[in-house]
């Protein structure tokens, strides 16, 4: 984590200086602001990732001596093999979407699709 | 629930054999990264029957095969489709079948959201082709960049340019959803011993992909969405004559265009760097150099977008050009490693390094020709010609396409547990790269001589007839390379010849596993202490 | 093994098709008939050689690579090759010398580029260009105009007459959305944007019927929105614009 979090941070060094220097070379709003909100996504990744630790801690996958024998056999709960919600959310994201071009009569219909399928995944996870 | 809290998963095995209905509802990123592939190359298939239409009408000055209105969906649709629901796609399929392999883990980190990636893009892209054919007047015929005014309701009524919209929203949201499952696996789901400096060069390209993504789509779906309010809720951001301004668009929208052409090359990249080094017996030249070329172009990407608006007088030019020019040289360092991993090896030419090569030989004229575009003076010239369709075809088809059959070609036999037929390969290699070059060198000459792009028909005279023929006839020769691929494809699966664990004495972790592998993927992992796991475990004479 | 042959041969023919293109004179862009287009294609030949020797370089050394360090016949099946992995000389030439070559290129490319887009204060022509779907309107001093009839394909081109030697400020706008204004052999085009108008020169330098294109797509008639350019003597010039009729802007 500490590799990827020190790229995010040049990432955020790189937007904020291209977006600064942008500005006053063109004066122009739009690509500053794009610039710089692009600076935002990986500061807060960052944040976040300092804020827990992640600087600090000590995985096996960054263990360069590691050995997979040490993790195997710890069994950490069951895959979700199968599932038709996603088909659901999306039915109801384009059902919604539609509503802007066909109608807003479609709207409470893909609402009520896509409710049922954000409740329908939840229930899943509860297994 | 799965999180990325648990670091270890058994999977229960399926108690009966892949129906259908399983394969569209499961969620082993395996099979879920097939479905991303096949719906890809199928995507393909539609969208060069468009070009070879589009051929066929410009294959003559003055030949009407369509209306001009069919032609300006045709290269609209066109575009759209090979873009966002053929490459990337492709290059999404591969990732998520490949990098939870190649890390150690059993799995991506988000199963369920997986597919719900998987299906956003089909909904998207099913939206897409619904737009092409609507009704007469209808269709979307505002090129695939969309430019208002042209693409508002004024000058482009009725429900296509919305459906396409809707499609690209969707696609959108498949994109941000896969860079967040991509990220979360690689950062949190790495087996024991695989550091980050350990990753094999496709899986760390995804990472840059992913995080491009991230950054750059939501500014792109926040114009498109300002433009559907526009067309449909009577916004009036791009209205000029309202105060607005049409070319804030053109930066909301280049802002993702000019990364999404790297989130297209990056994951080939990738693949040609995992081929190059199996296929000439030698590690990876430079990794270290490879991955902060790759991290510098992930970076120099999103600063890029306005060459793309050169020509509009509303930005300053040379800002631009210096960072187009600067990402030149990271992109040329990679070649140098591409050169320096075969130099000394003992290479072998079998059909992915044959489209590898290709890769290289083409992708240096996409290039080449990029830098000459990052010239504004010289961009004044080849804007919006046949020119820059040349540049970015050589670029696209000549890398990312090449790119995406070598990586068939590699992981067919190990997706299948089938080799695909060495000879048939090697037909289909020499026609693709022939047809491609007979298609597209003549467009350099086409764009210089004055033929702009999106031109339904020229007149006859001007210079234009003969290149456009040859082009065509490349296209058709093109169109039958693909052919022959699928009867490949089909004749292979019949036949069933076993591929093993490793046909090709491959470096990662992909090939320390059968073929297809089991769905938790690793039975047993191997110790992993270089970038070549699976070569270290077959050569232990060489590891120290 | 022989494979390594058709390689080869390709790198070839494309080393040979660059040097054609550039044996053959003009690189491929027609040569310019303005002051303005001589800056420009002479930033083209500069690129285009420089594209040369680089490609070319490229090009040998994935040649060379296939066919010296192909697997032979004699090596055993699963013979490796060597394992190096590092050359830092190596490594630092060659990211140092494209980060050079790049930034003289830089240095031309804005050169030329303030050079193309000089805007003198004091033309001897100005002209506006009003772009619509799908046709022109040239409106010279005076109120003089000339108008695109009915678009199609048939429609005739409209024709803007310039005086040769002399710099004419051409002043564009568009009245509907984006079109572009392209002669291909002033080597510029621009765009023409609702709500905005730009305003470039251009100083004809040869005599001549030049071919002019829209050159962004602008819906159903784009690739019928065509004109001409004539560069002819002041004298023949005045005559013309002499002869024009008057019309109401």
């Amino acid at each position: 984590m500490r590799v990827v979090t020190r790229y995010l941070v040049l990432l955020f060094l790189f937007a904020s200086i291209a977006g600064t220097v942008y500005w006053f070379v063109t004066y122009e709003a739009i690509g500053t602001i794009l610039l710089l909100g692009f600076a935002c996504t990986p500061a807060i990744i960052v944040v976040y990732a300092i804020r827990h630790g992640s600087m600090s801690e000590r995985r096996p996958d960054d263990d360069a001596e590691a050995d997979p024998a040490t993790e195997a056999g710890e069994v950490l709960g069951p895959f979700p093999a199968e599932t038709v919600w996603p088909i659901f959310l999306v039915l109801g994201t384009i059902v919604t979407g539609a509503s802007l071009i066909y109608g807003l009569i479609l709207a409470p219909v893909g609402a009520a699709l896509l409710i049922w399928a954000v409740l329908g995944f939840t229930r899943e996870s509860r297994g | 629930m799965t999180t990325i809290l648990d670091r270890r998963r058994q999977a229960p095995s399926p108690r009966r054999g892949p129906g259908v209905v399983h394969r569209l509802v499961s969620t082993d990123h395996k099979n879920i990264g097939i479905l991303y592939c096949v719906s890809a190359f199928a995507f393909f298939l539609v969208g060069g029957s468009l070009a070879e239409v589009m051929r066929l009408e410009l294959m003559e000055p003055s030949r009407q095969i369509v209306s001009n209105e069919a032609y300006n969906t045709l290269f609209t649709i066109h575009g759209t489709v090979m873009i966002f629901l053929f490459v990337a796609p492709f290059a999404t399929g591969l990732a998520n079948y490949l990098i939870p392999l190649q890390v150690g883990a059993p799995d991506m980190a988000f199963p369920r959201l997986n597919l719900s990636s998987f299906y956003f893009y089909i909904g998207g892209g099913i939206l897409v082709l619904l737009a092409g054919v609507a009704a007469a007047g209808q269709a979307a015929a505002m090129g695939w960049t969309a430019y208002p005014p042209l693409s508002e309701m004024r000058l482009s009524p009725g429900v296509g340019p919305d459906l396409w919209i809707l499609g690209l929203v969707l696609v959108v949201i498949s994109n941000v959803l896969n860079g967040v499952n991509i990220l979360t696996t690689v950062f949190l789901m790495r087996a024991p011993g695989m550091t980050m400096w350990r990753l094999p060069v496709f899986t760390w390209n995804m990472v840059v992909v992913a995080i491009l993504g991230l950054v750059a789509f939501p500014p792109a779906a926040a114009g498109l969405t300002l433009l559907l309010i526009g067309r449909r809720l009577g916004g009036l951001v791009y209205d000029a004559a309202a105060g607005g301004d049409p070319t804030i668009y053109q930066h909301l929208f280049w802002f993702l265009g000019h990364p999404e052409v790297y989130i297209l090359i990056l994951p080939f990249f990738g693949v040609i760097t995992e081929i190059i080094p199996v296929f000439s017996r030698k590690p990876l030249f430079g990794y270290t150099g490879f991955l902060l070329a790759t991290l510098t172009i992930g970076m120099l990407s999103t600063g890029v977008w306005a060459h793309h608006m050169f020509t509009t007088g509303v930005i300053v030019n040379p800002f631009f050009a210096a960072m187009t020019l600067l990402i030149a040289v990271p992109t040329g360092v990679k070649f140098f490693n591409w050169i320096g991993s075969m130099w000394g090896g003992k290479i072998w030419f079998a059909v992915p390094m044959l489209f590898s090569i290709g890769f290289m030989l083409n992708f240096l004229i996409g290039g080449v020709t990029g830098v000459m575009l990052a010239s504004p003076a010289l961009d004044y010239q080849a804007h919006d010609t046949y020119f820059v369709v040349a540049h970015f075809h050589y670029t696209m088809l000549g890398g990312s396409v090449f790119g995406i059959f070598a990586a068939i070609y590699f992981w067919f036999p190990k997706m299948t547990g089938v080799m695909l037929s060495e000879k048939l390969g090697r037909v289909v290699f020499a026609m693709l790269f022939v047809g491609f070059n007979l298609t597209f060198w003549p467009q350099f000459v086409l764009g210089q001589r004055g033929m702009p792009r999106r031109y339904v028909d020229y007149a006859s005279g001007l210079g234009y007839d003969t290149p456009n023929l040859v082009s065509s006839v490349g296209a058709y020769l093109l169109g039958v390379a693909v052919m022959v691929f699928l009867v490949d494809v089909w004749r292979s699966l019949r036949r069933r010849t076993p591929a093993g664990d490793d046909p090709w004495g491959g470096y990662s972790l992909e090939w320390a596993t059968s073929s297809p592998p089991p769905e938790h993927n690793f039975d047993e992992l191997p110790k992993i202490r270089s970038l070549r796991p699976a070569f270290d475990r077959q050569h232990p004479e060489l590891t120290p | 093994m022989r494979r390594g042959r058709p390689v080869l041969t390709i790198s070839a023919c494309v080393t040979a098709v660059l040097f054609v293109g550039a044996c053959s004179g003009s690189f491929g862009m027609p040569r310019g008939a303005s002051e303005q287009a001589q800056e420009t294609f002479q930033n083209w030949q500069i690129f285009f050689i420089t594209a040369i020797p680089v490609a070319g370089i490229v090009y040998v050394l994935i040649a060379w690579s296939i066919v010296r360090y192909r697997r032979r016949r004699s090596d055993p099946p699963d013979a490796l090759g060597s394992q190096r992995t590092e050359n830092l000389p190596a490594e630092v030439v060659y990211t140092a010398v494209p980060v050079m070559i790049v930034v003289a290129l830089f240095v031309l490319a804005i050169r030329t580029d303030d050079r193309v887009t000089a805007i003198s204060p004091d033309p001897d022509l100005v002209v506006h260009v009003e772009a619509f779907a799908w046709g022109w309107r040239f409106t010279y001093p005076d109120g003089e105009t000339v108008v695109s009839p009915p678009s199609g394909e048939d429609a005739e081109w409209p024709v803007m007459v310039l005086p040769h030697g002399e710099t004419t400020r051409i002043s564009l706008t568009s009245n509907d959305t984006i079109h572009a204004f392209w002669v291909p052999e002033f080597l510029y085009k621009h765009d023409a944007i609702p709500g905005r108008t730009f305003e470039f020169d251009v100083t004809p330098t040869e005599m001549g019927t030049f071919q002019g294109h829209c050159a962004e797509f602008c819906g159903l008639n784009h690739a019928y929105m065509n004109f001409e350019v004539q560069v002819v003597s002041r004298q023949d010039f005045d005559s013309w614009l002499g002869q024009q009729d008057q019309v109401p802007a």
